[in-house]
C-alpha cells in the first residue's frame, strides 16, 4: 500500500519505515535554527508533480522572501518547479494579520478546491497560537483546519518552533498523525543535531536520537545503527580468507578466517597491528577482494608511507582508505559512510583503527556495544570480514581486554604483545578465539621485516 | 417567481445561507434566469419556511433538510427536486456524512461539468435517490453509523444507477460484493475521482441514453 511519501532523504524514510505519512498530518517540531523549514523544503521539493501540486504556506512567523532566498542555496531546490506550478509559495501572513484565524480557513478552503494540492506546508503553525482569543478558540481552528485537510487528499506538514517538551504538551500534538523533532544537542563542547520521531500513526519507526546534518545537499540523517537480532537464514560462507600471512593461515588451521567474521586484533601500541590489518587488506586485494582501510590514525600520505615500506601501495585499485578525524565525529554518521563506501566499492575486507577512537566518540559504552554488534551482523551477513584494530596500554602480559564485551562478538580474537625471552624483548601472538575452527592457543614469536609479519616458533610465555 | 434578494427578505434568511443550503443540501433548487438570477416558486419558498421553523426550533441546517424530506415523503411540503428544466448534465448524488468531504467531491465534480446532489445521511439519500434518480451515486460506507453498505445493496439493486463506495478504511472487497461499482479510499483525490465518475458513466451510457429516450417517447 502506497501510504507514504519520501522524505527527500532516504535515511529518514529508513527511521519513518517508509517516508512521511501519505494525506495525514505531520508535524516537524523543532529549535529555532534547527532546520524545520529546510526538511520541509526537501520533502516539499521531492514530491511535488504537475497533477498535484505543493502548496508551501508562509505564516507570519518568516516573510515569504526569506524563505525563498535561504531555501535558494539548497541543491534540492528547483526553480523550475515554481515556474511550472509544481511548487506554490503563498504568504497567508497578510490574511491573518487582517482578517484573523477564521479567514485563514476560508482561504485554505479555496486553494484545496482550486490548487488540489498534493501536500500543503505550514511554516510556521505556532503563529496561529498568538492569533486564538483563547485556548477554546485555537482548538476550534486545529479541529476546523484539521477536518478540512482529512476531507481532501493532501499530505500536511506544519513547522512549530517547539522544544519536545513543549511539543508533548500542545494542542498540535494530539491530531498530528506523525510528529518528528529537530533538537541541537550540548555533547561536551560539541554540538550534535538530533532527529527523534515522537509519534507515526500505525506505523512502527527507529526509535532513539539520530544524528543528522544539514549541509548544500539539505537534510542528511544518519540513523542510530540499532538493528535487532536478525535470525533471517543467510549464505554461510564456506570459503576461508587468507590473512596475507601464510604461518598465520596455518595456524588458524584452516588457510585463514572464514568469510565474513568479525576479528578483533589487541595489542599495545607499535606492536604491528595495522600491519597486520595491512597484510589482510592486501591479501584480498590480490585474490581480487576490494578492502576498506578505514583509518583515525594515519592519513593517506602518512599510511602509504607505511604501506611503501612494505612494498604495497594504495594505489591498487581494489584498496580504498576512509580517513576521518574523530574531532566532532558520530559514530552514525561515520558507519554509513563505511556501508556506502563498502557498497559501491563491492569491498569484501575492511579493516578499522582502532576500535578506541571509535569508543572515545560514542561517549556512551552501551550504544557502542549495541552499535558494534549492529555492525558486525552487517558485515558478517554481506560476507564482508572485518578486522577490528584494538589498542590495549598492557606492554606485557595482558590480564584482560577491556573492550566492552567486543570480544565475545568477534569470531576470532588476536592477541599481539611483548614478552620478555631471556634479555630479549620479542614480540609474540595468540589466537585466544576462533569461532568453528580448532586452533591451538600457543604463543607464536614473529618479527617484523620489511616483508612484513613474519611468524616464528612457539615459545614458552616468561614469567 | 421571486428572486433571491425577496425571499431573503421574506424569511429573514441571508441570500448567502440559501445559496450555501442549495449546495450543500440540493434540496431546493431554484430554476435559473436567463440573466442566471435564481427564481424561486412559491412552493420552494414554503419549504424554506419550513426548513427555518425547525431551525428556529432547534434542528441543524442538515437536520432540518432531513425532516423536510421526511416531511415530503409523509406527503407533507411537497418536494419537488428536480433541477433546472432542461439539464442534461449527468447527476452524482454524494452520500457523505462529513459536510468537508462532501464540500470538496461536489466541487470537483462540478467543475468537471457534473450536477451534484448532496445527501448526509441514509434517509435524505434514499430520498434524493427516488425522487432524483441520479446517474452515479457514490455512498460513504460508514454514512449513518454503517447504513452505507445497506444503501450500496438496495440502490444497486434497483440498478439505474452505477454506485461508487467510497471509505476511509479498506472495504473494497466489501464494498462490491454487495453491488458497488468500484471503490474508493478517502481521502478521494480529485482527479481520480472525477476520472471515476466519468468511467462509471462510461459503462453506463447506453442505459443512460435508453432511458432518455423512453422519457422523451
Amino acid at each position: 500500500m502506497n501510504d507514504r511519501l519520501s522524505s527527500g532523504n532516504s535515511r529518514l524514510d529508513e527511521i519513518l519505515n517508509g517516508g512521511l505519512l501519505k494525506n495525514a498530518i505531520n508535524l516537524i517540531v523543532g529549535v529555532p535554527g534547527s532546520g524545520k523549514t529546510i526538511l520541509s523544503q526537501q520533502f516539499t521539493f521531492a514530491n511535488a508533480t504537475r497533477e498535484h501540486p505543493a502548496l508551501y504556506l508562509s505564516t507570519l512567523s518568516e516573510p515569504l522572501d526569506k524563505i525563498l532566498r535561504y531555501g535558494q542555496g539548497f541543491k534540492f531546490f528547483d526553480a523550475t518547479a515554481i515556474r511550472d506550478g509544481r511548487v506554490i509559495y503563498e504568504d497567508i501572513g497578510p490574511v491573518l494579520g487582517e482578517d484573523g484565524l477564521d479567514d485563514v480557513l476560508t482561504v485554505i478552503d479555496g486553494y484545496l478546491k482550486q490548487v488540489r494540492p498534493g501536500i500543503v506546508v505550514v511554516d510556521s503553525f505556532r503563529v496561529f497560537q498568538a492569533f486564538a482569543t483563547d485556548v477554546t478558540h485555537f482548538r476550534r481552528f486545529l479541529y476546523d483546519l484539521t477536518r478540512r485537510v482529512t476531507a481532501s487528499a493532501t499530505t500536511s506538514v506544519w513547522n512549530a518552533p517547539y522544544t519536545r517538551t513543549q511539543a508533548l504538551e500542545a494542542a498540535e500534538f494530539a491530531v498530528a498523525d506523525g510528529i518528528i523533532s529537530l533538537d541541537i544537542k550540548q555533547i561536551g563542547e560539541r554540538e550534535m543535531r538530533v532527529l527523534q520521531v515522537l509519534k507515526l500513526r500505525g506505523s512502527s519507526y527507529k526509535t532513539g536520537e539520530h544524528a543528522y546534518r544539514i549541509s548544500e545537499d539539505g537534510f542528511r540523517v544518519s540513523p542510530r545503527l540499532a538493528d535487532s537480532l536478525d535470525d533471517s537464514p543467510y549464505q554461510l560462507s564456506d570459503v576461508h580468507t587468507a590473512t596475507g600471512i601464510a604461518a598465520f593461515d596455518e595456524l588458524l588451521g584452516n588457510g585463514g578466517y572464514w568469510a565474513g567474521a568479525t576479528t578483533l586484533i589487541a595489542g599495545p601500541s607499535g606492536i604491528g597491528k595495522t600491519l597486520m590489518g595491512l597484510h589482510f587488506i592486501f591479501q584480498g586485494a590480490r585474490s581480487n577482494e576490494p578492502g576498506i582501510i578505514a583509518t583515525f590514525q594515519e592519513n593517506q600520505t602518512q599510511l602509504e608511507r607505511v604501506a611503501h615500506s612494505f612494498g604495497w601501495s594504495l594505489e591498487d585499485p581494489k584498496v580504498h582508505v576512509l580517513h576521518r578525524s574523530v574531532v566532532a565525529m558520530n559514530i552514525d554518521e561515520w558507519v554509513y559512510e563505511l556501508l556506502d563506501l563498502a557498497d559501491q566499492t563491492g569491498a569484501k575486507r575492511i579493516v578499522v583503527d582502532s576500535l578506541v577512537d571509535l569508543q572515545s566518540a560514542a561517549a556512551d559504552p552501551v550504544r557502542f556495544k549495541e552499535w558494534m554488534f549492529s555492525l558486525a551482523q552487517r558485515c558478517t551477513r554481506a560476507g564482508i570480514g572485518l578486522m577490528m584494530i584494538m589498542e590495549v596500554t598492557e606492554l606485557f602480559q595482558l590480564r584482560q581486554i577491556s573492550e566492552e564485551g567486543i570480544s565475545h562478538l568477534a569470531d576470532n580474537v588476536v592477541l599481539l604483545q611483548y614478552v620478555q625471552e631471556g634479555p630479549e624483548l620479542v614480540r609474540a601472538l595468540t589466537i585466544l578465539k576462533t569461532r568453528a575452527m580448532r586452533h591451538r592457543p600457543v604463543v607464536h614469536r614473529y618479527e617484523i621485516t620489511d616483508k612484513g609479519f613474519e611468524l616464528g616458533d612457539a615459545l614458552g610465555l616468561s614469567r | 417567481m421571486y428572486s433571491i434578494g425577496a425571499v431573503a427578505r421574506m424569511l429573514d434568511i441571508p441570500a448567502s445561507t440559501l445559496r450555501a443550503w442549495e449546495e450543500r443540501y440540493s434540496m431546493i433548487r431554484p430554476v435559473r434566469s436567463e440573466g442566471s438570477q435564481r427564481l424561486y416558486s412559491r412552493r420552494q419558498v414554503e419549504k424554506l419556511r419550513f426548513v427555518k421553523a425547525q431551525i428556529e426550533s432547534g434542528a441543524s441546517a442538515a437536520d432540518a433538510h432531513r425532516l423536510l424530506a421526511e416531511e415530503a415523503r409523509a406527503g407533507g411540503v411537497p418536494a419537488v427536486l428536480e433541477g433546472p428544466p432542461g439539464d442534461r448534465r449527468p447527476l452524482v448524488l454524494i452520500a457523505e456524512k462529513d459536510t468537508y468531504a462532501s464540500d470538496l467531491a461536489e466541487y470537483f465534480l462540478r467543475t468537471d461539468g457534473y450536477q451534484v446532489a448532496i445527501a448526509v445521511d441514509a434517509t435524505q439519500a434514499k430520498f434524493q435517490f427516488d425522487e432524483r434518480s441520479p446517474d452515479v451515486v457514490i455512498i460513504d460506507l460508514l454514512i449513518s453509523g454503517g447504513a452505507g453498505f445497506r444503501l450500496v445493496s438496495e440502490f444497486a439493486q434497483k440498478g439505474t444507477s452505477q454506485i461508487l463506495a467510497v471509505a476511509a478504511i479498506d472495504a473494497a472487497e466489501e464494498a462490491l460484493r454487495v453491488g458497488a461499482a468500484a471503490f474508493m479510499r478517502k481521502p478521494l483525490e480529485s482527479l481520480q475521482l472525477v476520472s471515476t465518475v466519468r468511467d462509471l458513466l462510461g459503462t453506463s451510457a447506453i442505459v443512460r441514453s435508453k432511458r432518455n429516450q423512453t422519457a422523451e417517447l
